[in-house]
């Protein structure tokens, strides 16, 4: 018995290292390229560069002839932040309006939306892009911001749920006591709901940090590109370039992963629950 | 005639019957002025729109266009998906018009009866706030509302009409474009080489959404169990590879496996090393080798939020049962597929369902990993491509919009044909109660 436990504990944990390392092994790697000396994906050898240095992040932000990384952040950070603001203040609304309110169109609105996220988002995109050529809207970051924030009150459902979670009854005795909707919205939502908010700016900044296929169709203008985009356009010889460019956008946004890795669950959850 | 206008015509009292006639005229001689002025003046200002543009907007919408513009003789033409849109925009205001005069009509309904029983009527500013506080819904959900229909409701329906003209190709204005029904659907279905292409996609696609879903379910699922073993130590160190997986940005993932597989990449070299030539993993005639590492890359970058799904409906999982289970003498592989399967499935249908459809609608593997490559016996598409990754190359490399329009929607039917039906199905799994 004990030595069947003992061989199950090794067996147990040979597999999780083997799982671990896979997940683990790719981002080790491009983290190492990062701090290749030379900038070619031919130079290094094998997984390994043959000699570290810093120059990578250097070139990243000092020689921005061909490939203008501050710039492709500084556009990034524009959209991302802006569409993060606007995306939270839209969900939140739309999330605890219907949670809270009984209303006839009540139904017909989350059908809709239903529908609505059933459509191949690329059809919607297809006739964005074709719309803002129409209008000569292509190559604004704010045509960005507006698509991002407005497209956030579909995904509200994790937000509802947390909104149901609260008791209605302190709304109810704020009502008795003779509050406005909006004062109780204002003055006991809200601060209620302090966690949900940060969850969803986060994603909702999340989102357009790591989008690539709408500033790929919209930004067509150089000066405009997002990393994402730059990024996408470097080839097998800036393969250190990439690789700095990359960890350096994707650590803020691990270190907010990790952060938030208890809310992580509950948000995965939350869309799984029935009602 | 539906029941609201049908309930002010049987009131029989003067401000309601105006108000039925006249936006806003009752409500005037109710003497709530701003109100009706409101309501008059939103009247007015349709009908005026109606005259100057709207008519021809709307006549714009059916014939999209009958005068092309000649570049000998320097005239201007019509431009028909101008006309499509502004034949939309005559829609929509339309639309607003008619809920406009419904929220007249039950704004006088209710004036009236407030006066008969003998209550002055509130002043407009008082009487909006109280709108503003009874109806907050309405006001907080304007804002949202708006911004979907403008930038998702617009664009679909727009999307939907285009599937129904020949606009895309060379037919784009100045040229005319026109409707042509059913048209689209039928070369895709009937013309050889597009149907070809598309039958061969939808399989692949059918095939590659079923395995990617077994596979990064059950990979999520196993994951999590082991890490739930009792006899693991260090639980949130092992599970914070997974989670680094999970919290880098998809694009830097799919790049960076696009380069492991490159000529140049690592794989590469050690095969090259080894004194043999050199792979092309993601070539235009690898092959099964394409498919495979999609799936594996999928797999990587998915399995995480699996792993954190299942780990989240394992912790509400009710020990006793197993604790029964195994006074019973069942065995661990038993008490797996009795107790944890049926439940974890049970509990995850929804996102089994929108797992399906987010595979099924993949576009960033196969566009990373191999976009833009062409391949003999597909029209505009290569063997890896999904529905979602043609519909990129038709609409917006190739300008084919129609046709690409014409296969969105297609990819809504099947998309929204699968999610219904498991959904039906899963409300009668609640309703009967089989688990538990």
């Amino acid at each position: 018995m004990k030595w069947k436990r003992f061989t199950d504990l090794i067996l147990t944990h040979a597999v999780l290292i083997v799982v671990c390392f896979i997940f683990f092994f790719p981002i080790l790697w491009l983290v190492l390229a990062s701090f290749s000396r030379t900038g070619s994906i031919y130079d290094l050898s094998g997984f390994f560069p043959k000699a570290f240095s810093l120059s990578g992040y250097q070139t990243l932000f000092t020689d921005t002839q061909m490939y203008d990384y501050p710039n492709w952040l500084k556009n990034t950070l524009f959209v991302a932040v802006l569409s993060s603001l606007l995306g939270t203040i839209l969900v939140i609304l739309t999330a605890y309006t219907i949670s809270r309110f009984q209303f006839r169109t009540r139904k017909v609105l989350m059908k809709s939306t239903l529908v609505l996220s059933m459509f191949p988002s690329f059809m919607g995109m297809t006739a964005v892009y074709l719309l803002m050529v129409n209008f000569g809207l292509i190559n604004q970051l704010w045509s960005l911001v507006l698509i991002y924030a407005s497209g956030a009150p579909m995904g509200y459902l994790v937000q509802k749920g947390y909104f149901d979670s609260i008791s209605s009854s302190v709304f109810e005795a704020a009502r008795l006591d003779g509050a406005s909707n909006f004062t109780i919205f204002r003055t006991i939502a809200l601060p209620l709901s302090k966690p949900i908010i940060v969850y969803t700016a986060l994603t909702q900044f999340a989102w357009p940090w790591s989008d690539f296929i709408l500033p790929n169709l919209l930004l067509k203008n150089k000066d405009l590109w997002t990393v994402a985009v730059g990024l996408m356009h470097l080839d097998e010889t800036q393969f250190t370039r990439f690789a700095a460019g990359s960890i350096f956008i994707a650590v803020p946004i691990v270190i907010l992963y990790f952060c938030l890795s208890g809310f992580l669950v509950t948000g995965v959850t939350a869309g799984a629950a029935k009602e | 005639m539906d029941l609201l206008v049908l309930r002010a015509a049987r009131t029989r009292s003067a401000p309601v019957r105006a108000s039925l006639c006249v936006m806003g005229l009752g409500q005037m001689m109710c003497r709530q002025w701003v109100k009706g002025l409101l309501y008059l003046s939103a009247l007015g200002a349709f009908l005026a729109y109606l005259i100057a543009m709207g008519g021809a907007d709307i006549a714009g919408f059916f014939t999209l266009g009958t005068h092309e513009a000649d570049p000998w003789l320097g005239t201007a033409g019509d431009d028909s998906i101008l006309m499509l849109l502004r034949g939309l925009m005559a829609f929509g205001i339309i639309i607003a018009v008619v809920l406009l005069y419904r929220s007249n009509l039950r704004d006088i309904l209710e004036l009236d009866r407030s006066i008969k029983a003998g209550l002055t009527p509130p002043p407009f500013v008082k009487s909006l706030r109280r709108f503003f506080d009874r109806r907050f819904y309405v006001a907080a959900l304007a804002l949202p509302i708006a911004g979907v229909i403008v930038f998702n409701v617009v664009p679909i329906v727009f999307m939907i009409l285009i599937a129904f003209t020949n606009y895309g190709g060379n037919n784009v204005p100045p040229a005319l474009v026109d409707w042509v029904g059913l048209e689209n659907f039928g070369r895709i279905l009937a013309l050889t080489e597009i149907k070809d292409t598309f039958f061969r996609i939808l399989i692949w696609n059918v095939i590659w959404a079923l395995c990617s879903t077994f596979l990064n379910y059950f990979g999520g699922l196993g994951l999590a169990l082991l890490l739930n073993k009792k006899c693991v130590k260090g639980r949130r160190f092992w599970r914070m590879f997974p989670i680094l997986a999970y919290a880098v940005p998809g694009f830097i993932t799919l790049l960076a496996f696009k380069f492991l597989f490159s000529y140049g990449g690592p794989i590469n070299y050690y095969i090259t090393q080894a004194g043999r030539n050199a792979v092309g993993f993601l070539d235009i005639d690898a092959g099964i080798k394409a498919r495979l590492i999609g799936l594996g890359v999928n797999a990587w970058t998915s399995i995480p939020t699996s792993m954190l799904l299942a780990t989240g409906i394992l912790s509400n999982m009710r020990e006793d049962l197993y604790e029964a289970a195994s006074i019973d003498g069942a065995s661990k592989w038993m008490q797996f597929l009795k107790i944890t399967l049926p439940f974890v499935v049970f509990s995850t249908t929804p996102v089994l369902i929108t797992n399906f459809i987010g595979n099924f609608n993949n576009f960033g593997v196969f566009y990373f990993l191999r976009g833009g490559l062409y391949m003999d016996g597909y029209f505009l598409a290569s063997d890896t491509d999904l529905l979602i990754n043609w519909l990129y190359n038709l609409s917006i490399d190739n300008n084919y919009y129609s046709i690409g329009a014409a296969v969105s929607l297609i990819i809504f039917i099947i998309t929204s044909i699968i999610s219904l039906s498991v959904y039906v199905r899963s409300n009668a799994y609640r309703k009967e109660d089989t688990f538990r």
